[in-house]
């Protein structure tokens, strides 16, 4: 439950059998896409992961590369079978990203990890 | 240069020697003026008289009375548009406020005209420095009734605003929008800002958006709707999209508006049933 594993600007954790958490720092390194998709994907498949809570809650404005970033990671997931689902997005984020956003997204959004996702 | 200095020289001395005069006659159109309308009262305009003249005569003492940027020129700038604000503020017309300032200017030149010393070249240095001053105080109060007219008119358009597009939290959870009118990118932005703050503040689940109001769509609209139902579904919540007519479905369809993805229901009722039913909830009536 407890268990967590640092990786390069982020912190993820498994919060419930097979349910992780993953908190980005304001360090990540969105540039190294490539490890950092294996990274996590590696830790997920690991603890035979279902669902990832991806906590938007320290961005206040996400930009199209971010998106991009989020959307590969989304479906970097879906191809293991784990859904992933973006948690606390600010309103500006939400009100900016909205703007430029052409497709949905390859991830779900929930308000909350206590609120149904 | 030496012109100029003489100008205000001039102009400086005859001034102090009859800034009784001038005071009162000023003072009396003052009263005729704004005191009927009880715009300002006799303090507030005898007041005004000698702060008027303390900052002409200010100006007229300064280094460069010609140059419009130094700081007692734009003290006397100031000083006429905050007095226009005041005045508008209160009712009053641009119009008397710029009546007051020709009758002030008229009232100088005319004290001009009793000093027998000042020769012709003289006198129209001095109608010329006085037109220019005075033509500048003029720009300032029409600046400042600009600004006052800009900051009524957008302080309606938000209130406006604010009662069209009113978010009210019908249940625990459920937020309603109904939109009357036209969707333009100003008020789009508006709407999805207070709406995407409240879906944080309140943590709604679902926000039923009734379009039963809106009379006429077109591709901008429909853009910002489906920019505002992205926003909410980023943010988590449910967007359901109720009361489209049927000429707005038409609309929609002919712009090729993709409503896949977006909950749409007939009737605000429908989109609350539609809302309960995803939160789980159940109104039934007592048996």
């Amino acid at each position: 439950m407890n268990d967590f594993a640092k990786l390069p600007g982020m912190h993820l954790t498994e919060i419930g059998r097979g349910v992780f958490l993953l908190e980005p720092s304001r360090s990540l390194d969105i540039s190294a896409q490539d490890e950092l998709v294996v990274a996590v994907l590696a830790r997920l498949q690991q603890a035979e992961a279902s669902k990832l809570y991806y906590d938007l809650a320290a961005l206040p404005l996400i930009e199209p590369l971010y998106y991009q970033w989020l959307n590969r990671l989304a479906r970097a997931c879906g191809a293991i079978n784990a859904g992933m689902v973006c948690i606390n997005f600010q309103p500006t984020a939400a009100f900016a990203l909205a703007h430029h956003m052409e497709t949905p997204p390859a991830f779900s959004a929930a308000l909350s990890i206590r609120e149904r996702a | 240069m030496a012109q100029q200095g003489n100008t205000s020289q001039i102009l400086a001395e005859t001034l102090k020697l009859q800034i009784g005069n001038i005071s009162s006659a000023i003072e009396k159109q003052g009263h005729a003026i704004f005191g009927g309308s009880n715009l300002l009262d006799s303090d507030e305009i005898a007041d005004f008289c000698i702060e008027f003249l303390e900052l002409l005569v200010a100006l007229l003492e300064s280094k460069d009375p010609e140059d419009d940027a130094s700081p007692q020129f734009h003290a006397l700038e100031m000083y006429f548009n905050n007095l226009s604000r005041q005045i508008l503020m209160r009712g009053g017309r641009v119009e008397d406020l710029v009546r007051y300032i020709q009758f002030m200017q008229r009232a100088l030149i005319e004290m001009l005209a009793e000093n027998k010393e000042i020769g012709i070249k003289e006198a129209r240095a001095i109608l010329l420095y006085l037109s220019g001053i005075f033509n500048e105080l003029i720009l300032a109060v029409f600046a400042a009734y600009l600004d006052e007219k800009e900051r009524t008119i957008y302080a309606q358009e938000k209130e406006l605003r604010e009662t069209s597009t009113p978010i009210t939290e019908i249940w625990d959870g459920v937020l309603t929008l109904p939109i009357i009118g036209t969707l333009d990118s100003s008020r789009t932005m508006i709407v999805m800002e207070a709406l995407l703050n409240r879906i944080a503040r309140d943590r709604a689940e679902a926000v039923v958006m009734d379009l039963t109001g809106v009379k006429n769509i077109d591709s901008q609209v429909s853009h910002h709707l489906i920019q505002m139902v992205r926003a909410v579904q980023l943010m988590g919540s449910d967007a359901i999209i109720t009361g489209i007519r049927p000429e707005i479905a038409r609309a929609l369809t002919s712009l090729n508006i993709d409503l896949g993805n977006v909950i749409t229901r007939a009737t605000l009722s429908d989109g609350l049933k539609e809302a309960f039913r995803r939160l789980g909830i159940q109104v039934s009536a007592r048996a």
